[in-house]
């Protein structure tokens, strides 16, 4: 049996984060075997992530068995994480993706991006949601970011 | 319709390239329309995906 990855003092601090979580998440985990060992550590870290409470949904994919899902969910990268809101059984997908391993600083972004879901809020400006609302063709951020 | 994708730079290196990634955090609009180097208000980033969207 291979260690957890978190240990206990993290698993503490993300459940007392968590005392905050407001609707259900959906965690959308796409992997491959070509990037195995990457996917792998990514997979086993949001299992026990997921683990910590049960407002939290893991969904596990393989990008290329589940070619219809990762089109679906706009996947292409692997390992790839799709934080989308869950209600009932239905997923709504705002968008929100990480691709690579969130570890290191990444991890707290990860657990941010929960609570957001969770909290059904972007937080965002009236000018800002306005000019979203308003928006005729795809808008694709992305922000890179390095674990240290 | 909106995508927002967090991408570890290091893993992705022909990506990181081809937008030009050196320093963190690096906010890459729709491929390379706009760009935003640093963490940067709210404001500022509309500002740019406004300008990167109209071209």
């Amino acid at each position: 049996m291979t260690d957890a990855l978190l240990n206990e003092q993290i698993i503490g601090q993300i459940r007392e984060a968590f005392l905050n979580l407001k609707e259900p998440v959906a965690i959308i985990f796409f992997g491959s075997r070509e990037n195995f060992d990457y996917c792998d550590d990514t997979r086993r870290l949001l299992e026990e992530v997921s683990g910590i409470d049960d407002r939290l949904t893991l969904k596990l994919y393989d990008i290329d068995t589940d070619s219809e899902a990762a089109k679906r969910y706009r996947v292409d990268k692997t390992p790839g994480i799709v934080i989308a809101a869950m209600n009932g059984d239905q997923i709504s997908d705002y968008g929100i993706q990480y691709s690579g391993i969130p570890s290191g600083h990444e991890f707290s972004t990860l657990i941010q991006a929960i609570l957001l879901v969770s909290s059904r809020e972007s937080g965002l400006t009236p000018q800002t949601r306005e000019f979203l609302k308003n928006l005729q063709s795809p808008l694709h951020l992305q922000v890179f970011v390095t674990p240290t | 319709m909106i995508r927002a994708e967090g991408v570890e730079a290091m893993e992705y290196p022909e990506l990181s390239d081809r937008f030009g990634v050196s320093g963190v955090p690096q906010t890459t609009i729709n491929g390379g329309a706009g760009t935003v180097v640093g963490a940067v208000p709210e404001q500022n980033l509309l500002a740019e995906i406004m300008r990167a969207v109209s071209r």
